[in-house]
């Protein structure tokens, strides 16, 4: 039997059903947001393990070589001469079906039963499907022929038997499939077109090269990895799968763990939020603590009734808010996974996958926080005498008399936050550490500031608004155990707004100017992927109106430590000044780049390594590792943090790839860009498709791509906003329909309804406003260690701060306007009230 | 859910077995019996063999083996057989042009087998790979044929054969030295398997073929020596629709004649009238077999674990040539699991030869039991 205290206790909250909504909503949002975050970082990073682990299979090891791959030879040789077994030739690379990409994975059928058993293993349910014999010798013989599985088939709409085109190299080709493949839990072979390594070097342009070997050796055997180290050749290397997939991951960890940091300042808004409502729930009670506590309840029984309360609320909200969580994780997970194809590896994620972990994170946070939320009001509440817990009066005057002290620990919270930064060298996670000190030590300081505003405000309001404006300002001081927390709320939501737009704002900026500066030629034009036919590059070069052309090429190299991009150029001198040096005088430092084995490091790449100009660094080859020097760092946005700049002599001396992946055109005077624009069209017209655009083009598509990696940032930060808003209404209700008898009195001393409507959209407009002023500092504080300190953390570049006016005006705007709007309610309320019958219910 | 290679599988199969993965043998003939494809050359007529360019591939034909079996004893007189077969299939008469070396219609595979006589022991390992970047391949010239590094090729210091191949526990390594010229079977090397004309392959052998070498079983190495036997065949034509499986004997005698004899047996487990050998007496001249010549009794079944019984025993008599011989196996399980199962071993020969007690080693081939 439920005593009858937790009876009053539950149906006090039932008789205030849009207090227990707005309880239940802000925690379960609060609960979600986060959910929503981890479920879809998690879910990115598990897809993207899962098919690697898939395509992997049982390979221990690879054997990989230069940007062009290992050469076949090789793994005829380790079949024939050497007698290794266990290992699988692999030639992949990315293709396009009507606009979907997809891996496509070239396999031997004969070697895979080492590696990977699913490439060969072809669903039987459709009884129509030709015999075993016949599909097993048109995989092999039949060009053309691929298998996926029968999830992806759906999804780009195929039956077997079906013909379709794919984009691969930039060429179309047809495609027939032949089988659908039999998947299980185990694997996952989505998005995913196997077929004979013959096709895939057809269809890829890898003749004579594979992209790697798998291998697969016993654990601890050593003895047959140095046998077949021994009988690798120069230039290749063998390296164990799983590390091989770490650095894969490894590079999408910065934007993984900012990612991670946005839903935790989702969280913290979030915690807020929760406080906020349970707080309130707890304050409102005051009244019926006091009777409780009056008819001889113990300050224990009191508590652990209140705590009870909250955890069964935390509880059930916070079930609500997992379900939440999940629906929006989905959406999340789209935004996610762009941007990690856009920036890093594909993956490729049909759903959500529900992690327990991250589930019960939420949950405990949920539930947590509503007890810690209703335990502070609480412990209070019980701790008066039982007639003083029944004044508000009294509430008000410890919340005041508190202030000095909270205030004091938020200074110090601060200092420590900026002692963090400046002790902690590089460390990123320590960085976003110290900014949710900050925040926190600036939240503390929130309430005494909205004091002394308030109460130095009072006056003026008065000259210029008269009583019912010195009211408004004068009660959001006296009113501050219920106002100051949704202030802080509201503020801190503003405040990471700010910090997070300068923030984006300073990078477009910085990227843009840096894209300018780069993009020296008129037009450009280059293969989707891989490498551009080279008849092509001739009959672009000798159109009419070129007058000279720079070649590029990003060739990934790697060794045991990881991968390295390299950029290779050939670029006519008037274009050196397209890279900004950082570190050294240009004159010098190209003349060496051009005619010695020096190369240019970028940014972030110099910054992860910690060298620069005058360093040496030692990058495989495809004749053994090689020293270089290091001639000069330059800027550089581009994400991945491993660019090495080489030039096409240097790169030709120690690579054997002679491919070219774009072209910049420079054009007579007098030429039109979008004439060769053009004319580079028609050529590529039936042969390789191009991409070419002139110079405003590109730098236009480039800041796209940019504005779009940064769609998950404006989503999560909306998200934010909801939650402060969520809390802002809340709040308002709360403390506006507790006021319901001071403004009966306020009534029935001859204020009409319309004024005390006024007074309550004054008020709630002047907390929206003093919130918005309050985010200013803090925001813009935020926005210089997100730029100067976790950027440069996490990616390795400078960033120049800009701070655009209109993103400070908008903020303390969207502050006012929110706050507005959570006051409409209650003042509308407050007005159609009945004085008599208001003043009576206490 | 099915595997690709189960699809390999059903080429073995119309060389060695017709029981595969439960396809209807019917079928399979069909499909790739009388069916086949008609860009492949057929064995219709008797041809002109020509040593030794016919060692190597015959890339016109669909399906090709070249097959040693033999029987070698080690200095302290343990016992052992081994079998290698390296199988070429073609997919397809040719294929469409690539600029991708890996595009081949040839597939090959092998078969390895090690009988340890004195610990009971049977030795498999298969290999399958694609005949092209080198991986697996046969040419005349010098001799060689190979899969991954499983070869028989002439060495480089004399006209001998080398025989290599080893999979993690075992192998042998040994010189092949052919004691005898090829002989052809058949009619002059054709060697029709029904009446339909074409159904029929070119096939010769080299019955005797002297052997050195080295067995490996674990960390052992044993040093042996003794006969072997070379059987090489190429056709485009598979068995009949009524044929399920065959019954293969190559035995070689003490008294220094060989008997080779390939029993077609039809789906009522009778004999077919194509079934047909080779005698090579002593002498150098050999005589064609019909079916009507050689009379077999099986003596003995042997159930194998996998299920499915083999016969294990047998009397096999060649009244036009005075002989009577009982043949058994030197152990009663040499059955292969691989991709197609089939039995295939080492056996022993007693009996008379114009009332001339004799006795004799082989090999024997059981094809087409396994269920």
């Amino acid at each position: 039997m439920i005593p009858a205290t937790y009876r009053a206790s539950f149906s006090y909250l039932l008789r205030h059903p849009w207090q227990l909504a707005l309880s239940v909503i802000g925690i379960a949002v609060g609960v979600a947001v986060i959910v929503a975050v981890d479920l879809a970082n998690a879910s990115a990073r598990k897809a993207f393990l899962l098919s690697m682990d898939t395509i992997t299979g049982e390979a221990t090891h690879q054997v990989i070589g230069g940007p062009s791959g290992v050469s076949e030879n090789t793994y005829a040789r380790l079949r024939v001469e050497y007698g290794v077994r266990a290992i699988a030739p692999v030639v992949e690379g990315m293709i396009s079906v009507d606009g979907t990409s997809l891996t496509l994975l070239g396999v031997d059928l004969f070697a895979e039963q080492d590696i990977r058993s699913f490439t060969s293993q072809a669903q039987s349910a459709d009884p129509a499907a030709p015999s075993d014999e016949t599909l097993f010798s048109s995989f092999l013989i039949t060009p053309g022929v691929v298998t996926t599985s029968a999830r992806t088939a759906e999804q780009l709409g195929l039956a077997v038997g079906d013909t379709f085109d794919v984009v691969a190299d930039g060429r179309s080709r047809q495609a027939e499939l032949l089988a659908t493949l039999a998947s299980d839990a185990s694997n996952n072979p989505d998005f995913l077109l196997v077929t004979d390594i013959a096709t895939a070097q057809e269809w890829l342009g890898q003749a004579g090269w594979l992209s790697r070997i798998d291998v697969r050796v016993d654990d601890g055997n050593e003895a047959a990895l140095d046998q077949l180290r021994a009988a690798l050749p120069d230039g290749t290397k063998l390296l164990s799968a799983a590390g091989r997939t770490r650095s894969t991951v490894e590079m999408s960890k910065a934007f993984m763990t900012n990612l991670t940091a946005m839903s935790l300042l989702a969280l913290l808004v979030g915690l807020f939020l929760i406080f906020n409502s349970v707080n309130f729930s707890v304050l409102q009670r005051r009244n019926l603590i006091g009777v409780l506590r009056a008819l001889g309840l113990t300050r224990r029984q009191l508590l652990a009734m209140i705590l009870i309360e909250a955890g069964v609320l935390g509880a059930l909200a916070a079930l609500l808010g997992v379900g939440l969580g999940i629906a929006l994780g989905e959406h999340l997970l789209e935004l996610v996974s762009r941007t990690i194809n856009d920036l890093y590896f594909r993956v490729s994620v049909t759903s959500i996958s529900v992690e327990p972990f991250s589930v019960v994170k939420g949950i405990v946070a949920g539930i947590g926080v509503a007890l810690v939320a209703a335990a502070v009001p609480a412990i209070e509440a019980t701790s008066y005498q039982p007639r003083l817990a029944l004044t508000r009066s009294s509430l008000e005057h410890r919340a005041r008399r508190a202030l000095p002290t909270v205030t004091g620990i938020g200074v110090v919270i601060m200092a420590a936050a900026v002692l963090l930064i400046v002790v902690s060298g590089a460390n990123l996670v320590a960085g976003l550490a110290a900014v949710f000190l900050l925040i926190l030590g600036f939240a503390l300081c929130v309430p005494l500031c909205v004091s002394f505003s308030s109460t130095l405000t009072a006056p003026l309001a008065q000259k210029l608004g008269g009583t019912i404006a010195r009211m408004a300002v004068a009660g959001i001081a006296s009113g501050l155990s219920r106002t100051g927390v949704a202030i802080v709320a509201l503020a801190v939501a503003v405040a990471a707004t700010i910090g997070v737009s300068v923030m984006v704002d300073s990078f477009r900026g910085s990227v843009s100017a840096w894209l300018d500066k780069t993009l020296q030629a008129d037009v450009y034009t280059g293969a989707l992927r891989g490498a551009m036919d080279p008849d092509l590059i001739d009959a672009i070069r000798n159109l009419e109106g070129v007058e000279d052309i720079s070649t590029r090429k990003r060739a990934w190299v790697e060794d045991a430590s990881g991968r390295t991009q390299l950029r290779v150029f050939d670029i006519p001198p008037e274009d050196f000044g397209g890279a900004e040096l950082l570190d050294a005088d240009p004159a010098e430092a190209w003349p060496a780049w051009q005619a010695r084995d020096a190369v240019f490091i970028s940014e972030p790449f110099a910054y992860q390594k910690s060298i620069g100009a005058g360093d040496s660094l030692t990058l495989p080859t495809d004749h053994g590792p090689r020293e270089f020097a290091v001639a000069a760092t330059f800027q550089s946005y581009d994400i991945n943090a491993s660019g090495v700049m080489m030039s096409r002599k240097t790169y030709a001396r120690h690579y054997l790839d002679d491919t070219i992946d774009s072209l910049g055109l420079y054009l007579a005077n007098g030429i039109e860009a979008d004439d060769i624009v053009a004319q580079v069209e028609n050529l590529s017209a039936g042969q390789q498709r191009l991409y070419v655009g002139s110079n405003a083009n590109l730098q236009r598509e480039s800041m796209r791509i940019f504005d779009r990696t940064f769609v998950i940032t404006d989503v999560l930060y909306w998200l934010t906003l909801g939650v402060a808003f969520i809390g802002i209404l809340s709040a308002m209700l709360a403390l506006q329909l507790e006021r319901a008898r001071e403004f009966a009195t306020l009534r029935a001393l001859g204020m009409t309804p319309t004024q005390v409507g006024v007074m309550i959209t004054a008020q709630t407009g002047i907390i929206g406003l003093l919130s918005g002023l309050a985010s200013l500092p803090l925001g813009v504080v935020m926005a210089f260690v997100l730029i100067k300190v976790i950027n440069r953390r996490a990616f390795g570049w400078q960033i120049d701060m800009s701070i655009a006016p209109s993103i400070l005006a908008m903020s303390v705007a969207f502050a006012v306007g929110a706050a507005l709007l959570a006051g409409l309610y209650p003042a509308y309320r407050a007005g159609q009230s009945q004085p008599a019958i208001a003043m009576r219910e206490e | 859910m099915r595997h690709l290679l189960i699809g390999l599988a059903a080429f073995v199969g119309t060389t060695i077995s017709l029981a595969d993965e439960g396809e209807a043998p019917s079928q399979l003939a069909d499909l790739l019996g009388a069916a086949a494809d008609a860009g492949f050359a057929r064995a219709l007529e008797p041809r002109e063999f020509v040593f030794p360019a016919d060692h190597g591939p015959h890339p016109e034909f669909r399906n090709e083996w070249w097959y040693v079996t033999g029987n070698l004893d080690d200095e302290d007189g343990k016992r052992f057989g081994f079998e290698l077969t390296i199988f070429r299939f073609a997919l397809a008469p040719s294929v469409a042009e690539s600029t991708s070396r890996w595009r081949t219609e040839n597939v090959y595979i092998s078969h390895l087998a090690i009988t340890h006589v004195e610990d009971e022991r049977f030795y498999v390992a298969q290999r399958y790979s694609r005949g092209a970047l080198g991986l697996a391949g046969a040419q005349a010239a010098p001799f060689r044929v190979w899969i991954d590094d499983w070869s028989i090729a002439k060495r480089p210091d004399s006209d001998a054969w080398q025989l290599t191949a080893s999979d993690g526990d075992f192998g042998i390594d040994v010189e092949l030295r052919a004691l005898q010229p090829p002989i052809l079977n058949g009619i002059d090397g054709l060697s029709k398997k029904s009446a339909e004309p074409g159904n029929a392959s070119y096939y010769y052998s080299i019955t005797r073929l002297g052997t050195r070498g080295t067995i490996r079983i674990g960390e052992r190495e044993y040093t042996v020596s003794g006969l072997s036997w070379l059987d090489r065949e190429w056709s485009t034509s598979a068995l009949a629709a009524e044929q399920v499986g065959w019954d293969w004997f190559a035995l070689q005698l003490s008294d220094g004649s060989d008997l080779m004899f390939y029993s077609l047996r039809k789906k009522d487990g009778t004999q077919h009238a194509a079934s047909a050998g080779t005698f090579l007496a002593t002498n150098p001249n050999s005589s064609h077999l019909d079916a009507d010549d050689v009379e077999i009794t099986v003596l003995d079944t042997w159930r194998s674990p996998g299920g499915g019984a083999y016969p294990s025993k047998w009397r096999l008599a060649v009244p036009r040539f005075g002989l009577d011989l009982t043949v058994e196996p030197v152990i009663p399980d040499q059955e292969l699991f691989t991709t197609v199962r089939y039995w295939e071993g080492a056996v022993d020969v007693d009996g008379t030869h114009d009332g001339a007690a004799i006795s004799g080693r082989g090999y024997v081939e059981l094809a087409g039991y396994a269920q």
